[in-house]
């Protein structure tokens, strides 16, 4: 057979098979369809044989096919059964093939029987096989034959829904729609298979294996899970052999033995026998227990009963006694016997166990006034645990050493030097200081502070060397230029920097200083010419000018302004561009300045959150960026995101690097400062939350000692010897050193700068000192502040467990805000937030309960309001007097037990609205009014009491 | 000896020490070699002094202090003989000198600004000595932070007032100031400039002058600290720039001055202009310095000459070091470093020791020579703040005062010590007399020194200790009586 042919009936069958019930007599129909089905599945080869033995038959098949021609409609039909693809067709077609088998077994079984191969005479006359050469066509390989049969590819099978195939095979041919299941059974149905039919041959004859009518009936059964054998009963009548019933006629007739109604001699002999016993008192009938007998069971022997005094020898073991009660069991002890003081503690501080004597002796005048002893019933009881054998526990004592749980630390004494002493008070500026620096020679030390002035100070002596008064607004930030080639102090107050050039220099650098400074206005105003056409359109991001006679003459030289209020300068190394921080300015927020060209630039389009600090990196092109919760890193060569840290922190407040710049400490509001190796990881390498306040500011000692500090709204400075090693696999060694205290607190503000010299252990702290006299509760005037170098006190490092916070009180909730897109109170996001602290009230459970949040650290929202104030978020200047009915409630609710924080907004440290304050927008927030609602917006605060009646 | 009645009558039997009395002063020597004294053991100093004081049969009695093997006697013979497990078969040699009195405040005068630094002319005085005629015309120098320097005469009265800025004064504060000769003052302060002076008194001791005579110009920071020698006409000079200035008195043998540091070149800013016009008609010829030493890499904070060779000086700095300078060849001998930043030096000549005071609150004594390997001789503890003035006692090899910003001056006694504590190796010096500042109530203690720092000491024989400080003040201390004895 060719295989065109076969293609060809192939695609008869497939066309046949919906037809089914239709016109075509079933016996035609029987063979092709079979023909067709093999041909899919089975290989080619064996199709031959079949083929070639069945000659006959498949030529009727052709004709078969050749006279139907079936029309498009059917197929559709045919269709629907039969979408499953290939797959499910072949096997369908495999299942088919074993009765495929049976069907022309039933024809021509001979044939069937050797399919592989023809049998001829060889020489001898034995039969040869010859067998058949086996075609290596591809497709012969019926395993590979299967995958390869449509190659339409993947696409979906219902593109060839109106078409009579299913696709092509690897040949080109179509490859026709199987027969669908249901027309399938029905064929089978149709097939008559000869009764007893097996399709097997029976080895002893050769002949087909036939099944007579009894094996088919027991191969039913079988499958029926009924029992093969014909006739069986599993269940047949029970027959009784042995019954209850009384039979009239016994089995048996003998008489019945004599023993049956006689009494036994025998046992008239053994009852006389114990009857004898008995009269002759032999065997007692009741014999009541004796004492006698039952002592003498348990018997014990009082080996010592008759004691007397023996010769001393190893068996002779005397008598166990009790001691004769001494001195110190008397009730009046003499007085040698009297336990001292420290005695009677250790004896009271041990475990009973512990003790040598299980009492304490005592002294009491007279026998009469010895009281009851108190440990009688312990005593008892003790007893009867001992004599229950009840098990004791024993205690096993931890005999370890607390101390040496804690990891090995260096102390603090080895580490020396760091400072400890408070040797210099700068006191001269009239408000609080707000930002100190120390020159690179480290012989100077200017401040700035809210007085608005820069001073510069003898760092040993403490004497005011030059002050000027640069600003009406505070100066936030005081800055030395980097490099000992000039002397230029950078400062910034509200929106302005100010490049200053004090008259404490010689005249050379004096001059170089002012080379440096000039530099850059030629450039600036050619640039500006050029490139007048863009900066028209644009305003440029800082205005670089002089600032006026007066100031020029007292040596400050430049002037440039940018959009809103700076807080951080931070220099470049080389002294030539420094950055410029300004939190509440939002695209313009970071700067950078180039100095020699009078130019700012704003490096960020677009900044993530606010902007707290930046920081050039000590040695590389790097420059760091800190917002409240991130720090990021930005190369600035490449002008590519470096690396974002994450502290965990909830608003940074400050951060500095180590001087090799692979290390970062960061400080935040959150009372945490934080140590981030920049090699490891993004997460923070060592928390350290040893301020109950927060963190103002932290700082690396720059000149070479492994030193750190941080300053603290609490009033104290810590410093921490932190030893970075130059092998990567050694981690840095932080030792907490020492709390420099004595730095008063004024208006919740401590310590607000810190720096350290560039070279010995010198550090200088900016805070407010405690006068006098106190101050009135009054915003004009403000205490004098002064600067404390060289800080304080004579405690040593405290454990961290002293140095926390007190719990927050438990009243305060977090409790939402008005508006829904407002972050949680922990963000504390002065620009779009409403932030509401309610208390909750007894009466108004029920409202606070909804509101599961946990109630916010009380610290942390001091911190944070701190941080607002300092911010210029709240303004300072625009601070209104208390009002004084809110006042009176507030002082009210103070008695209560209301919150410690919403005294202090009564004591004027938060500035409160002028009194034309209604129920308005807060009021639906603060059910009914005993609810504190504080409500930060960008340049304002606002206290709502709401109804204090209810 | 036993039967010295006030010893006899006071001492168990058996409690006793045989000690040897002797003395380096022929003064107060005993009469005879009284040969070794059987004394009660348990006396201390003031026992022992009454011993030797009956001993003397001297009608007025002189306390006494005892020396034994170079070191004082503080505690009871008793306990020394403990503590040095020595028996009391043993004979003691004690040296007995006359005890230091405690100096007494004796005045003080006031001055308009801080006050940082004072010196003294007076017969006894070191160089720069007054003819022995003069008696009672001992001068006080003293440079304020005003720019001003003051010259006082002991009862308290301004002789003379340098010049103001216009008219060729210093620009700035002064910070070191001293006398050169009964005729010539040196200073230097803030401005950078070392200036020198013609002191003319009128004759009848009442009004004088002080009259610029020389500004050298050479450094470029503040200078700290000037030395004087005057058989050689030479000053020291030490600055925060990091360098020392060596310069002449006279006008000739300096150099001219460097044209770059001179305020006159300033003309670009309103501010030098507005100086210029008003320091223009001074007419003070300005120079330059015979050499600069560099060599410290921190502000030099004190310098002194050899006591031995004026060619030889000592520079402190707060770079931790001290340098040993030849002057002549302006090159640098030796660097001893030390642990802590130095700021004030002065020499012990007989001990061959150079006391150097420290940030760190103590005193190092410093031995200079190159061939000693331990850098500190002795720590002298007790200051509660920087140690930024020390002078020596002129009547002892032993003595120094030092003035601290902890606002008191403190006597110290090098042979005065007890073993150390702690981490503080070797022998530890103890003060023996703190003075404070006048006003200065007992027992109250100041956070930083505030308003009480001593920015200068000095130490005369005829006056006493001389210091002042922040309080705006110069005082006056003296032990009377070690005074009249002497004399």
């Amino acid at each position: 057979m060719t295989a065109p042919l076969q293609s060809k009936k192939r695609k008869a069958v497939t066309r046949d098979v919906p037809d089914v019930g239709s016109d075509v007599s079933d016996d035609e129909f029987q063979t092709g369809l079979l023909e067709g089905i093999l041909s899919q599945s089975e290989s080619d080869s064996e199709d031959e044989t079949d083929e070639e033995d069945g000659s006959e038959l498949d030529e009727d098949a052709e004709d078969d096919i050749d006279s139907d021609e079936i029309p498009d409609e059917d197929e559709e039909e045919a269709d629907s059964g039969l979408k499953l693809v290939n797959g499910g067709k072949i096997s369908s077609a495999i299942t088919r093939k074993e009765n495929n088998n049976d069907t022309e077994d039933a024809g021509f079984s001979e044939e069937n029987e050797e399919p592989n191969y023809t049998v001829t005479e060889d020489a001898n006359g034995n039969p040869r096989y010859i067998y058949k050469e086996i075609d290596p066509v591809y497709d012969s390989d019926d395993t590979d034959a299967q995958e390869t049969t449509n190659t339409i590819g993947n696409i979906p099978l219902s593109f060839y829904d109106s078409y009579p195939h299913i696709g092509y095979d690897i040949n080109g041919k179509k490859v026709m729609r199987p027969a669908k299941g249901e027309a399938l059974d029905a064929l089978l149905d149709s097939i008559e298979v000869p009764k007893g039919w097996t399709g097997l041959t029976d080895p002893n004859t050769g002949k087909p294996l036939e099944l007579s009518r009894d094996e088919m009936e027991i191969l039913r059964r079988i499958q029926m899970d009924e029992i093969p054998e014909d006739g069986y009963d599993p269940y047949p009548a029970t027959i009784e052999y042995f019954t209850s019933k009384t039979e009239i006629m016994p089995l048996s007739a003998a008489p019945e033995p004599k023993r049956r109604f006689i009494p036994s001699k025998h046992e008239a002999k053994r009852v006389m026998k114990i009857v004898r016993a008995i009269r002759e008192g032999r065997i007692l009938p009741y014999k009541p227990p004796s004492t006698e007998d039952k002592e003498s069971t348990t018997k014990y022997y009082d080996i010592w009963a008759n004691e007397k005094p023996r010769s001393d020898h190893i068996m002779n073991i005397p008598a166990p006694k009790l001691p004769p009660p001494t001195h110190d069991q008397s009730y009046n002890p003499p007085p040698e016997y009297l336990p001292s003081k420290s005695e009677k503690k250790a004896w009271e501080e041990a475990d009973d166990e512990d003790r040598e004597k299980e009492y304490l002796p005592t002294k009491h005048d007279a026998l009469r006034k010895v009281p009851g002893y108190d440990r009688f019933v312990k005593e008892r009881f003790e007893r009867c645990l001992d004599l229950y054998l009840a098990p004791r526990i024993r205690r096993n004592k931890l005999n370890i050493d607390p101390e040496s749980l804690l990891p090995k630390l260096p102390s603090p004494e080895e580490l020396r030097p760091f400072p400890t002493t408070c040797a210099t008070l700068y006191r001269g500026h009239e408000g609080r200081v707000r930002s100190l620096a120390i020159d690179p020679t480290g012989t100077w030390l200017a401040s700035g502070g809210d007085d608005g002035t820069v001073r510069i100070w003898e760092l040993l002596s403490g004497r005011q060397i030059w002050s000027m008064k640069i600003d009406d607004e505070a100066v936030n930030v005081v800055r030395w230029r980097p490099g000992k080639d000039a002397v230029i102090i950078s400062a910034a107050a509200g929106e302005s920097i100010f490049l200053i050039i004090p008259p404490i220099v010689d005249p050379e650098t004096e001059t170089t200083s002012r080379d440096i400074l000039d530099a850059g206005w030629g450039y600036a105003a050619k640039s500006t010419n050029t490139t007048a056409s863009a900066s028209v359109k644009k305003e440029p991001p800082a205005k670089w000018t002089r600032p006026g006679t007066l100031l020029e003459d007292g040596g400050v030289l430049v002037k440039a302004t940018v959009r809103s209020t700076i807080k951080v300068i931070s220099w470049h190394r080389r002294g030539d561009y420094f950055a410029t921080v300004s939190p509440t300015g939002q695209n313009s927020a970071v700067a950078i300045h180039t100095l020699s060209k009078h130019l700012t630039q704003l490096p960020f389009r677009h900044l993530r959150g606010l902007a707290q600090t930046a920081l050039f990196h000590p040695s590389r092109p790097i420059l760091f960026v800190a917002t409240q919760r991130t720090i990021r890193s930005y190369d600035l060569v490449r002008q590519t995101l470096l690396k974002t840290l994450s502290p965990g922190a909830r608003w940074i407040s400050s951060l500095d690097l180590h001087p090799a710049g692979d290390n970062l400490i960061v400080g935040s509001y959150d009372r945490r400062l934080l140590w981030h190796d920049l090699d490891l990881s993004t997460r923070p390498y060592k928390t350290l939350r040893y301020h109950s306040k927060a963190i103002r500011a932290v700082r690396f000692h720059q000149g070479g000692l492994p030193l750190f500090a941080s300053a603290s709204d609490d009033g104290s400075v810590q410093v921490f010897h932190g030893k970075v090693v130059a092998d990567l696999m050694e981690n840095a060694t932080i030792v907490p050193l020492k709390v420099l205290k004595g730095h008063a607190v004024r208006k919740e503000l401590g310590v607000l700068d810190v720096e350290w010299h560039p070279r010995e252990a010198w550090c200088v702290s900016a805070v407010p000192i405690t006068p006098a006299s106190p101050y009135p509760l009054c915003y004009l005037t403000s205490p004098s502040r002064l600067v404390r170098p060289l800080a304080t006190l004579e405690h040593l490092r405290q454990p961290p467990q002293q140095l926390r916070a007190p719990a927050a009180p438990h009243e305060l909730r977090h409790y939402g805000s008005l508006t829904s897109h407002t972050p949680p109170i922990s963000e504390f996001h002065h620009s779009s937030g409403h932030l509401f602290f309610t208390r909750n009230h007894e009466n108004h459970s029920t409202s606070p309960a909804a509101h599961p949040s946990p109630a916010p650290d009380l610290a942390i929202l001091q911190s944070l309001l701190q941080a607002a104030l300092a911010q210029g978020t709240v303004p300072l200047e625009k601070e209104i007097r208390v009002r004084e009915e809110l006042a009176s409630l507030l002082v009210v609710e103070y008695e209560r037990g209301a919150a410690c924080w919403i005294r202090r907004v009564r004591a004027g440290y938060l500035p409160l609205p002028p009194p034309a304050y209604g129920g308005g927008e807060y009021d639906s927030c603060v059910c009914g009014g005993c609810v504190l609602g504080f409500g930060f917006r960008a340049r304002e605060a606002r206290v709502g009491e709401g109804g204090f009646g209810c | 000896m036993s039967t010295d009645p006030t010893v006899a009558a006071e001492s168990p039997p058996g409690a006793q020490v045989k000690v040897q009395f002797i003395t380096s002063h022929a003064d107060i020597s005993l009469p005879e070699n009284t040969g070794p004294i059987l004394v009660p053991t348990h006396l201390r100093r003031y026992g022992l002094s009454s011993i030797i004081n009956h001993l003397l049969a001297s009608e007025k009695p002189i306390p006494f202090d005892f020396l034994i093997a170079g070191a004082f006697l503080r505690t009871s013979l008793d306990e020394y003989l403990t503590a040095n497990g020595l028996s009391s078969e043993s004979i003691l040699t004690l040296e007995y000198v006359r005890s230091l009195i405690p100096p007494l405040y004796l005045a003080s005068f006031e001055h308009d600004d801080w006050v940082s630094t004072v010196d003294v002319l007076s017969r006894s005085s070191p160089l720069p000595q007054l003819s022995s005629d003069a008696a009672g015309q001992e001068r006080i120098l003293s440079g304020s932070y005003d720019g001003l320097l003051r010259v006082w005469n002991m009862s308290s009265q301004i002789l003379a007032t340098s010049s103001s800025v216009g008219d060729g004064g210093h620009t700035s504060s002064i910070k070191a100031a001293k006398f050169i000769s009964p005729s010539q003052v040196v200073s230097s302060g803030l401005d950078r400039t070392v200036r020198i002076w013609n002191y003319n008194e009128s004759s009848d001791h009442f009004s004088a002058e002080l009259e610029p005579l020389l500004e050298l110009y050479g450094h470029t920071g503040s200078v700290d600290s000037l030395a004087v020698h005057a058989p050689t006409n030479k000053i020291l000079s030490a600055s925060t720039d990091h360098t020392l200035g060596i310069w002449s008195v006279n006008k000739s043998d300096n150099p001219t001055a460097p044209p770059q540091l001179l305020p006159s070149r300033r003309s670009t800013s309103a501010r030098s202009k507005r100086r210029k016009t008003t320091s223009s008609d001074s007419t003070t010829p300005c120079r330059g310095p015979l050499a600069l030493l560099r060599s410290h890499t921190a502000p030099v904070s004190s310098t002194v000459f050899s006591p031995s060779d004026p060619t030889v000086a000592y520079s402190v700095s707060w770079d931790h070091t001290l340098r040993t300078w030849d002057l002549v060849t302006a090159s640098l001998v030796d660097t001893r470093t030390t642990s802590h930043p130095l700021l004030s030096l002065t020499s012990l000549p007989d001990l061959h020791l150079l006391a150097a005071g420290t940030s760190a609150r103590h005193i190092t004594l410093i031995d200079p020579r190159a061939d000693v390997t331990t850098v500190s001789a002795l720590t002298l503890r007790g200051h509660a703040n920087a140690v930024v003035s020390l002078a020596r006692d002129p009547e002892s090899a032993w003595g120094l005062v030092s003035g601290s910003h902890d606002g008191t001056c403190r006597i110290w006694d090098v042979r005065s010590t007890k073993p150390s504590t702690g981490a503080v190796s070797g022998e530890v010096g103890e003060s023996v007399y703190t003075i404070k500042r006048e006003d200065q109530p007992d027992g109250v203690r100041k956070v930083g020194g505030e308003g009480i720092k001593v920015f200068g000491v000095c130490w005369n024989r005829e006056l006493g200790i001389v210091s002042a400080g922040e309080d705006r003040k110069v005082q006056i201390n003296r032990g009377k009586d070690v005074m009249a004895s002497s004399e």
